[in-house]
């Protein structure tokens, strides 16, 4: 390990090695990332070689969410083969035994070169390996490390982000688990959910449905418990009017949705509206719901453009426009799956069955 | 961004000539993203995968300076499939810090060597083609005493050169030595004569190292005979840089060996085994674009008007039968009063090339 490294990156190294993949001896784990991670990258190949288990390290120097892939290559190669992954490649994902993914942008625009048809082909081509993932056939976890550039996204100097960074991820997890789990009880034995604030009355239905707790297995920070709403229910109107939606580096502001059966009948923006409106006619599911998440983690309590980090601020809730979540329940399919946080903090409130369960962020139970 | 970079990466490229579908990995570091992302364009444009693996320095860190020996002895099974199923390799070394690495105990990364040895057979029979280069970084230029831009002169005049016209010119004088039995290398304090009988040479243009520009043999491996010194430049080789050294061959072996500094390396390196004190390589650098020594084997042997010789282990591609765990290129410079003899007869005179 380099002189300089800020040793909080060992104990969060610790709690993705540890806690979020439980890396096991001789296990093949993918770590994908950017140079500018490379104080997390050596720290975790350190921790799992120790475990017994070999690191795949993959670095790329853009974000590599959706599109495992070089996007140069991508805008060159013949369009046959952008639809399949390299066989060697796809071999590698079907044998993988975790996969962790560092989020650590250079520039959070640096994504954006390829066409949208592009890269909707490579997204196809890894689909195998998105679905390993989601059924939670696969130990993930997706993570992020403090870079300029997300700092700057964020508002913040880099050593503040990285204090906001590390304060969202090393919690006591266990405590987290315990408290969310007592919410999600509650939940699982509620039909209807309804979000009552600025601008905003929506009831869903989870009849049938049981969430799952994200106590940093899925997510690093973790701090959310999720459903996916039973995908005809969703009824009435939200407005995401205290923070952006932020989707593939694109910003919107003032989104607005009315749900009839599920559906968005009507879409608003008072900025980027088109690319609103384009995100939501890309296919069928895309006006309807995939996601209903409640953001718990203590150590968030602003917003800062990263939806890893907004959709689990303390007091929100956030709902996903798209693809559900099959672990969960979820039916519904999607190219798109859109988080887009709602703040419930200054005078919002949750209801289960009627009945008041969060009243300005802070929990009735 | 720099031009000569994106005709550096098609000369790269065009070196393993991609056919369409085939996997090709691109292995280098961070800094080189300006020639990977060409690299990537340009294998798309052919209709090939790049299936790009970075790594923060050449030898692979972290994982080999921490893990348990076992892990690094037997590689992932995914690495394994993914190296046999890859159709070419490009490696471009791009350091940061040219010692990053220089922390990992010999015996791992001999270890770790010696697991992907098998596994890299195809590549090292010319089964199947690779390339290897360099992606000028500071570190680099450093090393070479230059400024960045003028080592970045240096080294896109060394690769930005017309192949196909070189390539012939190379084939013309191999044919000379292919004919031949005997070489004889005159220079000062040099007399050395080995047998090339029943060997063929092979021409280095647009295949595995860029720069290319040399001719090479194997020569049979019992026949060096007579004193070799490298006055010219310092013999360099895993991180040394001996000074004056002399070689004396009797029946191929190399009977006498001195050096005016890091002598203890050079006697050192002779040790390491059997076929430590055998020629396994006679070369001759042709890169009309290498005027001068930049302690960095993969340029200085194409240097213009020099030779090398390397001790240890030969090609076995080209006839070469010599094993050792070295292979150590020592460049000598003829352009100053050196000449090549092919049986008998001057083929080459202080560096300027004298065929009929």
């Amino acid at each position: 390990m380099g002189a300089f490294v800020d040793p909080r990156v060992e104990q969060y190294a610790r709690l993705l090695v540890d806690r979020s993949l439980g890396v096991q001896a001789g296990w093949q784990v993918m770590l994908v990332a950017t140079p500018s991670a490379r104080p997390l990258v050596e720290e975790l190949v350190r921790q799992i070689g120790r475990k017994g288990a070999w690191p795949l390290v993959r670095l790329s120097y853009v974000d590599q969410e959706q599109v495992p892939f070089d996007s140069l290559w991508a805008s060159e190669a013949p369009e046959d083969l952008l639809g399949t992954m390299a066989p060697g490649e796809a071999r590698v994902r079907e044998e993988l035994d975790a996969w962790l993914l560092v989020f650590g942008s250079e520039n959070t625009r640096g994504g954006t070169i390829l066409s949208p048809e592009r890269r909707q082909k490579l997204r196809q081509a890894s689909m195998d390996f998105t679905r390993r993932r989601l059924t939670g056939e696969l130990p993930w976890v997706g993570c992020l490390y403090p870079t300029e550039a997300l700092a700057q996204e964020a508002g913040m100097t880099l050593a503040d982000y990285a204090d906001f960074v590390f304060g969202a991820c090393l919690l006591d997890w266990e405590a987290e688990a315990a408290r969310m789990s007592r919410y999600t009880e509650r939940f699982d034995a509620a039909e209807t959910v309804r979000i009552v604030g600025a601008g905003t009355d929506l009831t869903l239905s989870i009849a049938g449905r049981s969430g799952l707790v994200d106590d940093a297995h899925y997510n690093m920070p973790g701090g959310e418990f999720f459903y996916s709403p039973v995908e005809d229910s969703a009824e009435g109107v939200v407005e995401f009017s205290e923070f952006p939606a932020v989707y593939q580096g694109a910003i919107c502001e003032g989104v607005r949705l009315r749900f009839e059966g599920g559906k968005v009948v009507d879409a608003s923006a008072t900025a980027n509206e088109a690319f609103l409106i384009g995100a939501l006619d890309t296919d069928e599911g895309a006006r309807r719901i995939g996601e209903l998440g409640i953001g718990c983690n203590p150590g968030i309590q602003r917003h800062t453009r990263n939806t890893l980090f907004d959709e689990k601020i303390d007091g929100t809730v956030h709902l996903a426009v798209g693809a559900g979540v099959p672990m969960v329940g979820g039916t519904n399919h999607s190219a798109v799956h859109w988080d887009m946080v709602k703040d419930l903090r200054p005078g919002g409130r949750i209801e289960l069955d009627g009945e008041v369960v969060q009243e300005n962020g802070s929990w009735a139970l | 961004m720099d031009p000569r970079i994106q005709a550096y990466a098609r000369v790269l490229v065009d070196c393993i000539e991609p056919q369409p579908g085939w996997q090709v990995s691109v292995r280098s570091q961070p800094p080189a993203r300006p020639l990977i992302e060409e690299i990537c364009r340009e294998l798309g444009r052919r209709g090939a995968r790049a299936l790009v693996r970075l790594n923060f320095d050449a030898v692979g860190g972290a994982f080999l300076r921490y893990a348990p020996i076992e892990l690094i002895t037997t590689p992932s099974a995914i690495e394994l499939h993914e190296i046999e199923h890859t159709d070419s390799y490009m490696a471009i070394v791009a350091p940061e810090n040219t010692r990053d690495g220089a922390d990992v105990p010999a015996e791992r990364m001999g270890a770790r060597q010696a697991a992907l040895r098998e596994p890299h057979m195809p590549f090292l029979m010319d089964e199947k083609p690779w390339v290897g280069c360099y992606y000028p970084t500071a570190a680099c230029a450093q090393d070479a005493g230059l400024p960045l831009p003028a080592f970045e002169d240096f080294l896109y005049g060394a690769v930005l050169i017309d192949w196909h016209e070189l390539r012939e010119k190379m084939e013309r004088i191999a044919e000379h030595f292919d004919r031949a039995e005997t070489v004889r290398i005159v220079g000062p304090e040099t007399d050395l004569t080995f047998s090339l009988a029943g060997r063929e040479g092979k021409v280095d243009a647009l295949s595995a190292n860029m720069p290319g520009g040399e001719i090479f043999y194997s020569p049979l491996e019992d026949t060096a005979e007579g004193v070799i010194s490298y006055l010219e430049y310092p013999a360099c080789y895993l991180g040394h840089e001996v000074e004056g050294a002399r070689l004396r061959f009797e029946g191929g072996v190399i009977v006498d060996a001195s050096a005016t500094i890091d002598e203890e390396f050079l006697l050192g390196t002779l040790e390491t085994d059997e076929g430590a004190r055998r020629l396994g390589e006679f070369g001759i650098g042709c890169n009309p674009g290498i005027q001068r020594h930049m302690r960095n084997t993969l340029f200085d042997e194409k240097m213009e008007g020099t030779i090398h010789l390397a001790i240890g282990t030969g090609f076995p591609q080209i006839g070469g039968v010599n094993k050792s765990a070295v292979h150590w290129d020592m460049v000598k410079d003829l352009r100053n009063s050196g000449r090549i003899e092919l049986d008998g007869k001057v083929v080459q005179e202080n560096g300027a090339w004298a065929l009929s």
